[in-house]
């Protein structure tokens, strides 16, 4: 039989101090685990989105973003042969020229006192074909007037982007356009973006090129085939799937995120050494107690797998409080964050969150650390010299 | 004397118990090192951009839409004398990168004739000054990026512009900018990539930004707001801001480093406080008794708390000197400095880092013997006698 739970949950109400302590020092690291989960997958799920492999990105070789790619009309044209390229029910290939430009926006969150550059893109009916998870969440833009749509992470996070509202587009920012919708993208990169008729924002920002295209592909056409053929003599441009496209935008912030995580797992090391320090003075102070322990039948093992229980029970409690104190802090201060591609310049709207998988892993990982922080000490408490303890002061 | 004896046994009379400390005190002193050497490079290089007394001029709209190259002549002309405005250079971003690598880097293409006077901080030596006026191919690498690729003074590199016409350009490595504030952006010249755009017909004449060198404080104010004004009538309306607002504009949107690291900072700060406290406390429970004993042989409540107060002085301090002493060392007389790696290559951790990580080691110390201090000072001895079991 067990220790019962209630013994070890006395036994850490006792030294009140040093439980409060070490639960604090848990909950601290575990506090800003979470939250760096929550970035961290909040950021992949929105890459993750854009992920669709029968979906193309075209740029003009040498380009590195949909921003600095122009692709002219002509060379646009050559992707039509392109045999790979689904044909809707009218028979016209799924194929969208688009242009992209961007409008500096302030952001919502402080008040409009930092500016975002957001992305504006030009597109047409063929559009919302190939980008399938694009929805409309009210009405759509007219071509024949100056109004756009705004995704909804983008009307989340910059002013001035509720529907009826006027913002200025165009090159010199003097040409108003109307906000007469917002859209999803099933929590994408599009998501934050400002979307218009092509012809007319190719007016505006006086642009005689596209500057990109997608198209999507038969589900069961080779991706790396087309992208090669795209590549090829014919028509010599550049494809990218979606998700090398999204990869190597997110490149920079993936390496702070890695120097974070390093940061991180130093701190937890602490935290091990920390509930070890703990685990180490109550063992110590319970010498006679677990000799007792021990007479009365319970044997090595149980003791061990006892301590450990302890220290499992210290953590775990900390990990709540931690979890919670992440939770409360993204709800006070606000869990809008915006990113910036490496080389597009257009930031990537997208909210943190904390799901249930985060908070399994982190308490998870606080377990863990209970675990490593506890075994020697626990060790040490199952080796009691029963006699010579008993027999101590 | 006495009392200094026993500071040293009651330290080492659990040696497990003050290593797990020194431990959980030094790894947060780690990252506090760090991340303050992380927000010091980026103070530094704002701090070097607010002194260069430089505004630049960006278009109004957005960053990335081009200006006419011939405002240069424009702003010039607010003060033909040249004496508060001293010149002004425009430069085009070309990105870039080299074949068969994803590696992306930051480039931009200047006016080669105002360069120099504008970023008098290069420094360059006057062989590399002919080298750059003479050769159109010129082109000026910083320091990291040249390490990364393995660049060195005198090679011919091929770059492929993130512009059209995005057709290979090939340069020629005129210096490493040992001087230059940035490690990592690399300039060459714009009249050589406007050669490149006319022979593939693509519009030139176009730059990014402009670079305005003013001559003092007050210029700067004042051209901040007239330079706006000049051009407030024209199809490119601008957008003025000094360097250092430029830069911080750049630098919180990639990802917030200075805030993100300062809370990561005093957090870890907060995990030592935790983790020092804990041990005193541990430590003043378990001699209770000892200190009762002390107080009946006539030392003071106060002197008591003195000396709880220098162990855990003595306990983090060792702590914070292992903790300072790693990154220290590590950084700067180890090969990690060789490492290709931009994150640590851009770290520099200076001697005054780590005295005032130590400091802060310190301060730990004394927040932890704070309540155990206290306590002693109020301890009954009756009381703490009668504990002992």
């Amino acid at each position: 039989m067990g220790l019962p739970i209630s013994y070890h949950w006395r036994n850490l109400l006792v030294r009140k101090t040093t439980t409060l302590l070490t639960l604090l020092v848990v909950a601290v690291v575990v506090g800003v685990f979470t939250w760096m989960m929550g970035f961290a997958s909040s950021l992949t799920r929105s890459l993750a989105v854009a992920s669709d492999e029968t979906k193309l990105l075209i740029l003009k070789r040498g380009a590195t973003a949909e921003s600095n790619s122009a692709i002219p009309i002509e060379d646009f044209n050559r992707l039509n042969q392109l045999s790979a390229i689904v044909r809707d029910e009218d028979n016209i290939p799924l194929l969208s020229p688009e242009m992209m430009a961007q409008v500096s926006l302030p952001r919502a969150r402080d008040g409009g006192a930092t500016f975002a550059n957001v992305a504006v893109r030009g597109v047409t009916a063929a559009a919302f074909k190939v980008h399938r998870n694009v929805k409309l969440l009210g009405k759509g833009f007219t071509t024949g007037r100056r109004e756009v749509i705004v995704g909804q992470a983008a009307a989340k996070q910059f002013a001035g982007l509720n529907v009826g509202d006027t913002i200025g587009l165009g090159y010199g920012s003097d040409r108003g356009y109307k906000v007469v919708g917002h859209f999803s993208a099933g929590g994408g990169p599009m998501e934050s973006e400002i979307w218009g008729y092509l012809p007319s924002l190719m007016n505006a920002y006086n642009r005689k090129t596209y500057s990109c295209a997608s198209l999507r592909l038969s589900d069961d056409a080779d991706s790396a085939a087309a992208i090669e053929r795209i590549r090829g003599p014919a028509i010599q441009l550049e494809a990218k799937t979606e998700r090398q496209y999204w990869q190597a935008q997110s490149a920079g912030i993936r390496r702070y995120l890695t120097v974070a995580y390093a940061l991180v797992a130093i701190m937890s090391v602490a935290a091990i050494f920390s509930i070890a320090n703990t685990m180490f003075s109550t063992v110590a102070g319970r010498t006679r107690e677990v000799a007792m322990l021990r007479t009365i039948g319970y044997s090595q093992w149980r003791i061990l797998t006892g301590f450990v229980f302890e220290s499992i029970l210290l953590t775990t409690v900390g990990g709540i409080v931690g979890c919670l104190a992440c939770v409360a802090w993204l709800s006070l201060v606000g869990n809008t964050k915006d990113m910036f591609g490496a080389t597009n310049f257009t930031t990537l709207a997208f909210e943190i969150r904390v799901t249930p998988a985060i908070v399994l892993w982190s308490l998870l990982s606080v377990v863990a650390v209970g675990v490593i922080g506890s075994l020697i000490p626990a060790l040490r408490a199952a080796r009691t010299p029963v006699v010579s303890a008993l027999r101590a002061p | 004397m006495l009392r200094l004896v026993y500071l040293y046994r009651n330290l080492t009379r659990n040696n497990m118990r003050t290593a797990l400390t020194c431990a959980a005190v030094a790894l947060p002193i780690v990252i506090y090192v760090l991340s303050t050497a992380v927000i010091d490079g980026l103070d530094r290089f704002l701090d070097n951009a607010a002194k260069q007394l430089r505004l630049v001029v960006s278009h109004r709209a957005s960053i990335i839409n081009p200006l006419p190259s011939g405002y240069r002549s424009k702003i010039e002309s607010l003060d033909p004398e040249r004496t508060r405005l001293r010149s002004v250079c425009g430069m085009g971003w070309i990105g870039g990168r080299i074949e068969n690598d994803s590696r992306l880097l930051s480039t931009l293409a200047v006016q080669a004739d105002t360069f120099p006077a504008t970023f008098p901080e290069f420094k360059l030596t006057p062989e590399e000054l002919a080298a750059w006026h003479r050769d159109r191919q010129a082109i000026i690498v910083g320091r990291a990026t040249a390490s990364q690729f393995g660049w060195k003074v005198g090679d011919r590199i091929s770059i492929i512009p993130s512009l059209p016409p995005y057709t290979p350009m090939e340069f020629h490595v005129i210096s490493t900018a040992p001087h230059a504030a940035d490690p990592v952006t690399n300039f060459c010249r714009l009249d050589y990539f406007d050669e490149v755009r006319k022979e593939a017909d693509v519009p030139t004449d176009i730059v990014s930004f402009f670079f305005v060198k003013c001559a003092d404080k007050e210029a700067l104010d004042h051209f901040g707001g007239a330079i706006d004004e000049l051009f407030a009538h024209s199809p490119d309306q601008t957008r003025t801001q000094d360097e250092k607002a430029f830069m911080t504009e750049f630098i919180t949107q990639q990802f917030d480093l200075p805030t993100n690291l300062t809370i990561l900072a005093a957090v870890t700060i907060f995990v030592a406080v935790m983790a020092a406290a804990n041990t005193m406390s541990m430590n003043f429970r378990d001699r209770i008794n000892e200190l009762a004993v002390l107080r009946s042989i006539g030392f003071s409540g106060l002197a008591l708390a003195g000396l709880i107060l220098c162990e855990s002085l003595l306990l983090c301090g060792l702590g914070g000197l292992i903790g300072a002493g790693i990154p220290f060392v590590a950084f700067n007389f180890t090969s990690l400095k060789e490492l290709t790696v931009p994150v640590i290559q851009a770290i520099i951790v200076e001697p005054n880092v780590c005295v005032e990580a130590f400091l802060v080691a310190l301060a730990v110390g004394v927040v932890a013997a704070v309540w155990p201090a206290i306590a002693a000072t109020r301890l009954t001895v009756v009381a703490a006698l009668r504990n002992l079991e």
